[in-house]
C-alpha cells in the first residue's frame, strides 16, 4: 500500500537528516493554517457514528468510483480501508495528503490539484459490494449481512456490465468539482495494486434536497427534484428509512447504497409539450407544484379528480408512482447528480443523465419494490433508460482515529 | 514533458559533468550542507553578477528578481546543455536550486536581457564520497549497458544485411530481435542528443525528411512491403548504434540517476507500448513491451542494494510486483515469431489488465530515486 510506503519514507527521512526537521516544521504550520481557512470555508467531520455523505446536506458535486478488488488478503484490505480513511480525513479536513510533499527527488503523496482550496464541505464515503462477502480468501462470508446481494433483473434495465457493480464504493461529493475529483484519484492512487478503477462517474449538480434548509434543485428535465425526498432533520424517517440498527456490527449506524446510472433522452424530451413533460413528472415545470396543487412543499392530492372526472395527478406519472402512499409508506433518501460524458457518438446525441443514488435499509424492500413498480408503469420510461447499477453496504462511521470498516476486521 | 528530464543530466553527466541532483531542491533549507551559497540578480541587462567564480562542490543558486520585467529566468548550462534552471522569477520573487559542479566553464544565462550569457568558473577539485556500494551499484550498471549496446549493434549487423539485401522475410524475422536491446537501455540512448530520434522516431515524431531508423524500415516491411531506397537507412541505423556504442562506454552514472531510469522505462511502457501505438505497423508491442520491464528490472537489481537499509520491504514489494508483471505476460507468450502475440490480438480487457500491474508496479518503484538519495546521503 503506499500511503504507508510513503509515511516510511518520510519517516527515515527525519531520522537521517537534521535539514529535514526545520523543513516539516514550517510545513506543519503552514499546513494548520490551511486547515483553519477551510474551516471558514465549511468542513464536514470525517468521524462519527454514521459516515458522512449520507445525512449531509447534499454537496453541488460528485464524483463516484466503483472498484474492483484485487487481492484475496485480507490484511490487505483492512490495510487499504485504513489508508484511505486516513487520506479522507486529511481530505475532509482541506489538508494535503501524506508526509512527502517537498522532495524533488519522490513524486508527491498528494498530486496537489486541492492545494489552495477549501475542503468545500468535501465528504467521503466508504461501501462494500456483495462481491467481497464472495471470496473465500477475504474470509469474510460470515459477516456478509443478508441484506447485502445483487440487485435482481428490473424492468427497464438496460444495463452495461462496465458501468455497474464493483467490490468497493467511493462517493466523494464537494461544493468544489476539483475537489471531488481530487479525493477520487488520490485514493485511486494509494489503493494501485490492491484495487483497480472499474467505473466512475462525476456528477456536476445535485438533484435532490436532503436538508430542510436547502432549495430543491432541478434535474436535466428542467424539474423540481427530491421535492417529497427525506431530510436529514426528519430523525425518525432516518431511523425507520435509512439507517441500519441491526445485524452484523459493522453496519449498524451504516446504510445501503443503490447507484443507477440513468441515460435522459434530452432530445426527445426537450421536444415534448409542455403539459406533456407536466403530466409525466406529476408537478408543474416552473414553481414545482404539484398538478392540481398551489405550491411546491403541499401533499400530493392523489385523490383530487379534475373536471373531467380523471385524477388531477394522471395515474401514471412519476410522482404518484413513487409516492409513499401507493408503495405501502415505503421511502428512501434520494442523493442523485445530474451527469454529462460528452455525446453518445452512435446517435450525435447529449450523452447524459441523472446518477441516481438512493440509501436505505434495505434495498430490496425499499429500491426494488419502487423500481418494479416505475420500470413498468412509469411515463417518464419513455425519456430514461437505466445503464449502469450497483449496490453497496456503507458502514457504519469511524470512531476517532479509526478507519471505516474496523469493525468487519474485529 | 519534464522541464529537467533524466535524459538531460545524463546527457550532463556524459559530458563529465556530475550534477547532484540529489541536491536540487526548491528551497534554500533544503540545500546540501556546506553548500556555496551564490546569489544572482535578474536585471534588464541581464544577470549580475555577469561573470562569477565558485570552488568545484555543491552550490545553491539564489535567483532574485531586481525589478525586471524583461528578465524572469535563469539558466546554468554546460555547453549547449541545460543542467539547471529556475524559471517564472517575476519582480518581487527570489527562488533557488542547487547543483554540484565540477571544474569547468559554464554558461549562466538570462534569456531577454541586454547581455544574455555571462560565465560561470569552477575551479578545483569536487571531493565525492561514494561509497564502495554505490560504486558496485554503478559499475554494474554501466557493464549492463555496455553488454546490452554490443548486443544491440551485433544484432543489428544482419538485420541491416539483410535489408540491404532486400530480404524481406528474413528482415522481418530479425527485426524484433534487436530492437529488445534498445528497448532495454532505452533512457541512457535518449540523453545522447538526437541518436535516439535518429534510431527510434515514430514517423509523426520527426520531420518526414528526418524519419529514419528502425521504424522507417519497419513501415517498409509491413506496410510497404518494399525495401526500395531503405538501403540508405540501413547503413544510417548500423552507424548510429555503433555510435551509441561509443558513447555508452563513458557515460558517466549516479545511482539516483540509474533508479529514475528504471521509472522512465515504465513510463515507456504506459505511454506507447500497453497503447500499442510503438511498433504500429508490425505490431510486436510487447516485445518492447517486455524488453523496457526486463530494463526496470536490471536497473532496480543494481540499485536495490543501496536502499536495503532503509526499506528492505518495499524492496521486496517491489520484487513481487515485477514477478507480478512477468506472470501476467505469461499468456501472451508463444513459441512463434516474435515470441509474444501481436498486439492487434489482445482484447480491451488484456490491455487492462497489463496496464494495471505497470501502474502498481511504478508507484511503488517511483519511491525509489529518494531512497537511494537518503541511503548515498546517510
Amino acid at each position: 500500500m503506499l500511503l504507508s510506503r510513503r509515511r516510511l519514507l518520510a519517516s527515515a527521512g527525519l531520522g537521517a537528516a537534521g535539514v529535514g526537521l526545520g523543513a516539516s516544521g514550517y510545513l506543519i504550520g503552514h499546513e494548520a493554517a490551511t486547515a483553519e481557512a477551510a474551516e471558514a470555508a465549511g468542513t464536514v467531520p470525517f468521524h462519527g457514528e454514521h459516515q458522512a455523505g449520507i445525512a449531509t446536506p447534499a454537496q453541488d458535486r460528485l464524483h463516484f468510483a466503483a472498484f474492483d478488488l484485487e487481492t484475496e488478503s485480507r490484511a490487505e484490505l483492512r490495510e487499504l480501508l485504513e489508508e484511505w480513511s486516513q487520506a479522507a480525513r486529511e481530505m475532509t479536513e482541506g489538508r494535503m495528503i501524506g508526509a512527502e510533499n517537498d522532495n524533488l527527488l519522490a513524486p508527491p503523496d498528494d498530486t496537489g490539484e486541492a492545494k489552495g482550496l477549501p475542503a468545500s464541505n468535501l465528504t467521503v464515503t466508504f461501501g462494500l459490494g456483495p462481491g467481497v462477502f464472495d471470496r473465500p480468501g477475504l474470509g469474510l462470508a460470515g459477516r456478509r449481512p443478508p441484506e447485502l446481494k445483487p440487485l435482481p433483473p428490473l424492468p427497464g434495465d438496460e444495463l452495461n456490465e462496465l458501468e455497474s457493480g464493483g467490490d468497493i464504493c467511493v462517493q466523494a461529493c464537494a461544493d468544489d468539482p476539483q475537489v471531488v475529483f481530487h479525493a477520487v484519484r488520490n485514493l485511486a492512487r494509494i489503493g494501485r495494486g490492491t484495487v483497480t478503477m472499474r467505473w466512475s462517474q462525476l456528477g456536476f449538480g445535485r438533484t435532490s434536497t436532503t436538508s430542510r434548509g436547502q432549495e430543491t434543485p432541478r434535474n436535466l428535465f428542467g424539474m423540481k427534484d427530491g421535492t417529497a425526498n427525506i431530510k436529514s432533520e426528519d430523525t425518525e424517517a432516518m431511523n425507520e428509512f435509512v439507517w441500519v440498527d441491526d445485524g452484523p456490527a459493522w453496519m449498524r449506524g451504516g446504510s445501503y447504497l443503490v447507484s443507477r446510472r440513468i441515460r435522459m433522452n434530452l432530445e426527445v424530451w426537450d421536444r415534448s409539450s409542455l403539459a406533456d413533460q407536466e403530466e409525466t413528472i406529476g408537478r408543474r415545470k416552473y414553481d414545482g407544484a404539484p398538478l392540481g396543487g398551489q405550491e411546491e412543499f403541499e401533499p400530493l392530492p392523489l385523490d383530487k379528480t379534475g373536471p373531467d372526472g380523471e385524477p388531477v395527478i394522471p395515474t401514471n406519472c412519476h410522482v404518484r408512482l413513487a409516492s409513499a402512499r401507493e408503495n405501502g409508506g415505503v421511502q428512501i433518501l434520494r442523493r442523485g447528480y445530474s451527469f454529462t460524458d460528452g455525446v453518445d457518438q452512435s446517435l450525435g446525441e447529449l450523452e447524459a443523465g441523472l446518477f441516481f443514488i438512493a440509501f436505505q435499509r434495505d434495498p430490496e424492500k425499499q429500491f426494488v419494490v419502487l423500481q418494479r413498480k416505475l420500470g413498468v408503469h412509469d411515463l417518464l420510461d419513455e425519456y430514461i433508460k437505466h445503464v449502469g447499477s450497483a449496490v453497496f453496504a456503507v458502514p457504519r462511521g469511524a470512531e476517532e482515529g479509526g478507519f471505516v470498516g474496523e469493525a468487519l476486521f474485529a | 514533458m519534464n522541464r529537467l528530464p533524466l535524459r538531460a543530466l545524463i546527457a550532463a553527466a556524459a559530458l563529465g559533468l556530475l550534477a547532484l541532483f540529489v541536491a536540487a531542491c526548491g528551497s534554500s533549507d533544503e540545500a546540501p550542507a556546506g553548500s556555496k551559497e551564490m546569489t544572482f540578480t535578474l536585471t534588464d541587462a541581464g544577470c549580475e553578477p555577469h561573470n562569477a567564480k565558485a570552488p568545484a562542490g555543491p552550490i545553491n543558486f539564489q535567483v532574485e528578481n531586481g525589478g525586471t520585467g524583461a528578465v524572469t529566468e535563469l539558466e546554468i548550462l554546460d555547453g549547449e546543455t541545460i543542467i539547471g534552471e529556475r524559471e517564472n522569477i517575476t519582480e518581487g520573487l527570489t527562488r533557488s536550486f542547487s547543483l554540484t559542479l565540477e571544474e569547468g566553464e559554464y554558461t549562466v544565462r538570462c534569456n531577454g536581457g541586454e547581455e544574455e550569457d555571462g560565465t560561470l568558473k569552477v575551479t578545483g577539485t569536487l571531493k565525492t564520497k561514494a561509497g564502495p556500494e554505490v560504486e558496485k551499484a554503478i559499475a554494474d550498471y554501466r557493464k549492463y549497458l555496455i553488454e546490452n549496446t554490443e548486443e544491440l549493434t551485433a544484432r543489428t549487423k544482419p538485420f541491416v544485411a539483410a535489408v540491404i539485401a532486400g530480404e524481406i522475410a528474413k528482415a522481418k524475422q530479425l527485426y524484433p530481435v534487436a530492437r529488445i536491446n534498445y528497448e532495454r537501455i532505452e533512457p541512457v540512448a535518449e540523453s545522447f542528443g538526437d541518436l535516439d530520434p535518429r534510431i527510434d522516431a515514430r514517423e509523426n515524431d520527426v520531420k518526414p525528411s528526418e524519419f529514419g531508423g528502425f521504424h522507417r524500415i519497419e513501415k517498409a516491411l509491413w506496410e510497404e512491403e518494399d525495401l526500395k531506397g531503405m538501403k540508405p537507412v540501413a547503413e544510417e541505423l548500423q552507424e548510429d548504434v555503433d555510435e551509441l556504442e561509443e558513447n555508452v562506454k563513458g557515460v558517466k552514472l549516479q545511482a539516483v540517476q540509474i533508479a529514475n531510469g528504471a521509472n522512465e522505462l515504465l513510463t515507456e511502457v504506459s505511454t506507447s507500448k500497453i497503447t500499442g501505438e510503438e511498433e504500429r505497423y508490425s505490431h510486436i508491442d510487447l516485445v518492447d513491451f517486455k524488453g523496457n520491464v526486463e530494463g526496470a528490472e536490471d536497473a532496480f537489481k543494481t540499485v536495490a542494494p543501496l536502499m536495503e537499509k532503509q526499506d528492505p520491504q518495499l524492496v521486496k514489494e517491489i520484487e513481487k510486483d515485477f514477478a507480478a508483471v512477468y506472470k501476467a505476460l505469461e499468456p501472451y507468450e508463444t513459441s512463434k515469431w516474435p515470441g509474444v502475440v501481436l498486439y492487434g490480438e489482445l482484447s480491451e480487457a488484456d490491455t487492462r489488465k497489463l496496464a494495471q500491474v505497470i501502474d502498481a508496479l511504478a508507484e511503488k518503484l517511483s519511491l525509489v530515486p529518494a531512497q537511494i538519495a537518503k541511503g548515498e546521503g546517510a
